[in-house]
């Protein structure tokens, strides 16, 4: 028995693929919204796979368990406590806790992927984040006074929760940026307010503003990094040396203007929002790292793609209109959705 | 010393089996129904997934560096000319193309250097020079992104078509009629292989697992 099919043939005269071209046959924009999931989606992909390293599969100290007891030592007996009873755990079945760790990121980047399951993946995204946030970071440093936004403070995972707050499925295109459509203008606003704040505050309180601590945290990355990235490491430590606190107080008041930029004229939050974004993207290159992924072993890229990301949740849309077309960061291989 | 079990490389090994074994049959469906797209894709996801299961299991690797070397060479200049032909024929646009050249260079790279045994891949040894942790984990970072935004789209089959081939009407549920009339294509009898196994969901779930399979190895190779 047999079906049928087509098979194709050049189109008969040049007219014809005129009238197909992409401009006319493009169909409306992907939801911006929808993208800036796919990204977060993809976020999660990568951890997913990140977590598939031998490293990670390691027992003992040169593994995840000894990673884990690393970010226990200095917090209070409360809290370091049960992230070792966690590493102890880790550490005596590897294979059995990794597995499932990298199995759930994996059911969040695919979850997120579909319609019907994205909210189940967001809000197993948010508990999870917040579950690695205490005991895979040590509570982000927070309780050790080390929490500086250059470092990933409070915690580059807790960026992943605020993401799925500010990402949760809303209709509403009206809205004046994207992370207003989940939980409204006002409540985004305040969301943003508070994040860049505690950012400001992070940086320049504990030793977040100590030149030897940053120096130290730059230093601490340099092992196994690519030649280009050792030279980078090698300027910021000596800058931050020299120039710690000031660098500090420079983040602080950077992360003040982005907290007060979202109250602005449209043109000047997006000024706003762009100083932002390169900070955080030197941030996330010379001081983090890229989250120490290229010298392997590291489980996330730390906080500056996500601090991005969230920076371009709340880019004024032009019209209102929530498509991907407003903010030209669509990737080249994200296919146009109806 | 890290160790991995060695079930996961024999999954991902089996999977990339899998994957080849399925390009395989669509390849032969394609040359018996004289289907006109998709196949190269198809010719791709099948070395693909052979090389990389031999990479993922020792023993199943097979054949010379060199004649892999050669093989995605051809692929990687293959898909960057259909990449520029698409762009001649469809004006300005990102073509899928590009995805596939790029998958194909990664295994280039794969092949060009070789990570160390210790450190990941069973079959892979080292010799000498590595390949800058930058570019392993940009290409990873974008065969994850295409392995989303492929599953996310809403035109079924686009990693192997393409968003402007009218082949993507061409599998058993999009309608044929309209593929035809959209650009004078004819229409002739296939076997119903094709329309059991050319379905645009699994050509597409066969781009997505070569994309986390082939991003897992790269950055193994970190």
């Amino acid at each position: 028995m047999s079906i049928t099919e087509t098979r194709v043939s050049r189109p008969p005269v040049a007219p014809a693929r005129a009238a197909v071209s992409p401009k006319t046959q493009s169909p409306p924009p992907r939801d911006l919204q929808r993208t800036f999931q796919l990204v977060l989606a993809t976020v999660w992909l990568l951890d997913a796979v990140l977590q598939l390293q031998p490293l990670m599969f390691t027992p003992g100290s040169n593994g995840l368990s000894g990673m884990m007891r690393g970010v226990a030592s200095g917090n209070p007996s409360w809290v370091a406590d049960t992230i070792r009873w966690n590493a102890s755990l880790v550490a005596h079945h590897p294979v059995s806790t990794n597995t499932p760790f990298a199995l759930i990121q994996f059911l969040i980047g695919f979850g997120i992927v579909s319609k019907r399951t994205l909210k189940p993946a967001l809000g197993l995204s948010i508990v999870w984040a917040l579950g690695v946030w205490w005991f895979g970071e040590g509570s982000g440093g927070v309780f050790l006074g080390g929490a500086t936004p250059f470092g990933g403070g409070p915690g580059g995972v807790l960026f992943y929760a605020v993401l799925a707050v500010l990402l949760w499925p809303r209709e509403g295109s009206d809205k004046p940026f994207v992370a207003a459509r989940a939980v409204g203008v006002k409540a985004a606003k305040a969301i943003w307010v508070a994040v860049w704040a505690l950012l400001a505050l992070l940086a320049v309180v504990g030793s977040g503003r100590s030149p030897q601590a940053l120096h130290d945290l730059v230093a601490r990355m340099d092992s196994g990094q690519p030649g280009w990235l050792a030279r980078i490491d090698l300027s910021s430590a000596s800058f931050f040396l020299h120039h710690g606190t000031a660098a500090a107080i420079v983040l602080a008041v950077v992360s003040l203007i982005a907290a007060a930029g979202i109250f602005l004229p449209a043109p000047i939050t997006q000024a706003t929002l762009v100083l932002a974004i390169a900070v955080f993207a030197v941030i996330w290159v010379a001081v983090q790292n890229f989250g120490g992924i290229l010298a392997g072993g590291a489980t996330d890229p730390n906080s500056g793609p996500l601090v991005i990301l969230l920076a371009l949740t709340y880019w004024p849309l032009a019209n209102n209109r929530a498509t991907a077309s407003d903010v030209a960061m669509a990737p080249a291989f994200a296919v146009q959705e109806r | 010393m890290t160790t991995t079990p060695s079930w996961l490389y024999s999954l991902f090994g089996l999977i990339m089996l899998g994957v080849a074994a399925y390009s395989l049959v669509l390849l032969v469906s394609s040359v018996a129904t004289r289907r006109p797209l998709g196949w190269d894709v198809d010719v791709s996801h099948l070395f693909m997934g052979l090389s990389m299961a031999g990479m993922f299991v020792a023993k199943w690797a097979f054949g010379a560096s060199n004649v892999w070397e050669l093989i995605f060479s051809v692929l990687l200049i293959w898909f960057l000319v259909r990449s520029l032909q698409s762009i001649q024929r469809w004006g300005r646009h990102l073509p899928h193309f590009l995805i596939h050249a790029l998958m194909s260079f990664a295994m280039l790279l794969m092949y060009r250097f070789p990570m160390a045994a210790s450190t990941g891949a069973l079959s892979m040894s080292t010799r000498g020079s590595r390949l800058d942790p930058g570019l392993s984990f940009v290409l990873a970072f974008v065969l994850f992104a295409s392995a989303i935004f492929t599953l996310a789209s809403p035109n079924k089959g686009a990693s192997h078509h393409g968003t402007h081939a009218p082949a993507l009407a061409m599998s058993a549920r999009a309608g044929s009629e309209m593929a035809g009339s959209r650009s004078g294509e004819e229409i002739t009898p296939v076997a119903g292989v094709e329309r059991l196994l050319a379905t645009p969901r699994l050509e597409d779930a066969s781009h997505v697992v070569m994309c986390v399979a082939m991003g897992f190895m790269l950055i193994l190779m970190l």
